[in-house]
């Protein structure tokens, strides 16, 4: 099922993007938690908005990468060229991606662990007045794998334009479309929460409304049902790429 | 010899009369075979086919007698591909896409590697990115070559290198079917199928036109003997008295060309004894020329 040559590969040729997206996302959150001036908005903007904007951008990018542009370029010969099968192809690649992802939110993870042991923040300094105690780090993990389970999902359906289409610019241009409005909608919703009247409705033109780090630090169990959604929209988009991958013709 | 390659009245159809209809031929163990055709007559999307990235629309093919659709990995533990397009994935160097390679492979024999690259004078450690289009053809060359495939399919595989290197790349086509290589290549440079196919299938857009073995281009087909004379007078004799067919007339340089076969060549010798010649050179019958006289000419009826 896994090819690990083609892992390997996968590695290499994404390890760029994937450490920049990575870094920045790290020193992101060690800036918003160590800073005073900015600590108070650690969850609107950067794990509002960040969490899903800059792992948006690598899943767009990579999972056209590990396919469509493949087969656009005519590299993808030279794997199919080796007994390698198409649907190992789609799984590893497929792999790849939901792995580097979960690297990715772990590196976030641990950096904030530790930032926040180091400094600790009481939620109601976080802008949740109602709320007693501080940022524990067991909500940073739920949070941050709330975050994951919807970057996944993402991540899913951008492999699966990549998986359908054998050119990169029908597999960009709707995976950039997807993602845009996805993150968009999502922002746009989070103002309709903060008070801006009819904008909450956008909550419902996103798959960023499954991510719910409310529902984690009033210490509810929503996020949890949340997280089945964006989990399933994953595997039936992972699943439909891979099938019309397997199919379709290949110009190499 | 069982086939190795079969092709079984298998139809591709792209529209607007692109694509391949109704091929059907084999290749059997041992035996190199070359396709002919001009841009876009059907000579990758063939390869394609056996390479199992295009579904035909109707009629199969089989490399081994495994399914190219069903079976692709089976076949691909035996298959070495040239593609005609050549990109190489995002991985630096030239190493390390070899090394990759051979993992994907299971290549062991890392010295092989190294001969293959150096009989092309290739530097795998440049980057793949600023590799000129000579260097990329070396390196999926050195790709194709180094697990000794039992099928080697090569979609003109001599593209971007120098004659030297067109030499080299014959001489290890020659040596992979004398230990027992089967071989499909595409090409539009005559020379290297003339030095290397056993048969030669002719397509044109998209259509099978014809398939010569090289025995039949050899022995049944006339060669071209160009004679040189010394004065006007001998060259116009030769011509008004002569026997033999005569192809191609040059006043201007007192030359002509006459075609004749084996049978005829004792006619031609006596007939040139009676003139003072000035020269006689002997044209091999190449691909070249058939192409020419059938496909150009119309020459010959299309099978």
């Amino acid at each position: 099922m896994l090819s690990l040559p083609l892992l390997k590969q996968s590695i290499k040729s994404n390890s760029v993007m994937w450490g920049s997206m990575t870094g920045v996302m790290t020193l992101l959150c060690v800036q918003f938690s160590m800073l005073d001036m900015t600590r108070s908005m650690l969850f609107t903007i950067f794990y509002g908005m960040m969490t899903t904007i800059l792992p948006g951008i690598y899943v767009l990018v990579t999972s056209n990468k590990l396919l469509a542009s493949q087969v656009d370029r005519g590299s993808m010969a030279y794997v199919l060229a080796t007994p390698t099968k198409r649907t190992t192809v789609t799984f590893t690649q497929a792999f790849y991606l939901v792995n580097s992802l979960i690297a990715m939110f772990g590196i976030l993870t641990l950096a904030h662990l530790a930032c926040n042991a180091a400094k600790p923040i009481t939620l109601g300094e976080l802008g949740f007045m109602g709320l007693q105690g501080d940022l524990t780090s067991k909500m940073i993990m739920q949070v941050n794998l709330s975050a994951l389970m919807v970057c996944i999902a993402l991540a899913a359906v951008c492999f699966m334009f990549s998986g359908i289409f054998s050119s990169t610019k029908y597999s960009i241009g709707l995976s950039g479309t997807f993602i845009g409005v996805s993150i968009l909608a999502n922002m746009l919703a989070m103002f309709g929460n903060l008070g801006v009247e009819g904008l909450d409705k956008f909550k419902y033109l996103t798959v960023c409304t499954f991510y719910d780090y409310n529902s984690v630090l009033t210490g509810g169990n929503e996020w949890i049902t949340k997280m089945i959604f964006p989990a399933a929209i994953a595997l039936v988009a992972f699943g439909l790429g891979e099938l019309v991958f397997k199919k379709k013709d290949l110009p190499l | 010899m069982p086939d190795m390659i079969k092709v079984s009245n298998m139809t591709k159809d792209y529209g607007e009369g692109k694509g391949i209809f109704d091929f059907d031929f084999s290749v059997k163990q041992g035996e190199c075979f070359g396709i002919v055709g001009t841009n876009g007559s059907g000579k990758t999307t063939t390869l394609r086919h056996l390479m199992g990235f295009l579904k035909p629309d109707s009629g199969s093919c089989s490399v081994m007698g495994l399914d190219c659709l069903k079976d692709t990995k089976e076949i691909m533990k035996n298959v070495g591909y040239v593609p005609g397009e050549i990109d190489f994935p995002d991985v630096g160097s030239g190493t390390s896409f070899l090394k990759i390679q051979a993992e994907f492979l299971g290549v062991k024999d890392k010295e092989y590697i190294k001969k293959l690259a150096d009989m092309f004078g290739l530097d795998t450690d440049a980057p793949l990115k600023r590799m000129s289009k000579g260097m990329k053809q070396k390196t999926a060359l050195v790709a194709a070559f180094m697990a000794h495939p039992k099928v080697l399919l090569l979609d003109e595989p001599s593209t971007g290198l120098d004659p030297l290197m067109r030499d080299t790349l014959i001489e290890l086509i020659l040596s992979e079917k004398a230990h027992g290589a089967t071989i499909l290549m595409s090409s539009h440079i005559f020379k290297e199928l003339d030095d290397t196919a056993d048969r030669v299938l002719f397509i044109e857009n998209g259509i099978q036109k014809d398939i010569v073995t090289k025995s039949e281009l050899c022995d049944e087909l006339p060669s071209l003997y160009r004679l040189g004379f010394k004065s006007d007078d001998d060259y116009d004799s030769f011509i008004r008295k002569t026997h033999l067919s005569v192809e191609h007339e040059s006043r201007g340089n007192l030359h002509i060309d006459i075609a004749a076969d084996s049978s005829q060549l004792g006619i031609l010798f006596g007939e040139m004894s009676r003139y003072d010649m000035r020269y006689m050179k002997f044209k091999p019958f190449t691909l070249e020329r058939y192409y020419t006289e059938v496909f150009e000419k119309g020459g010959r009826k299309s099978a």
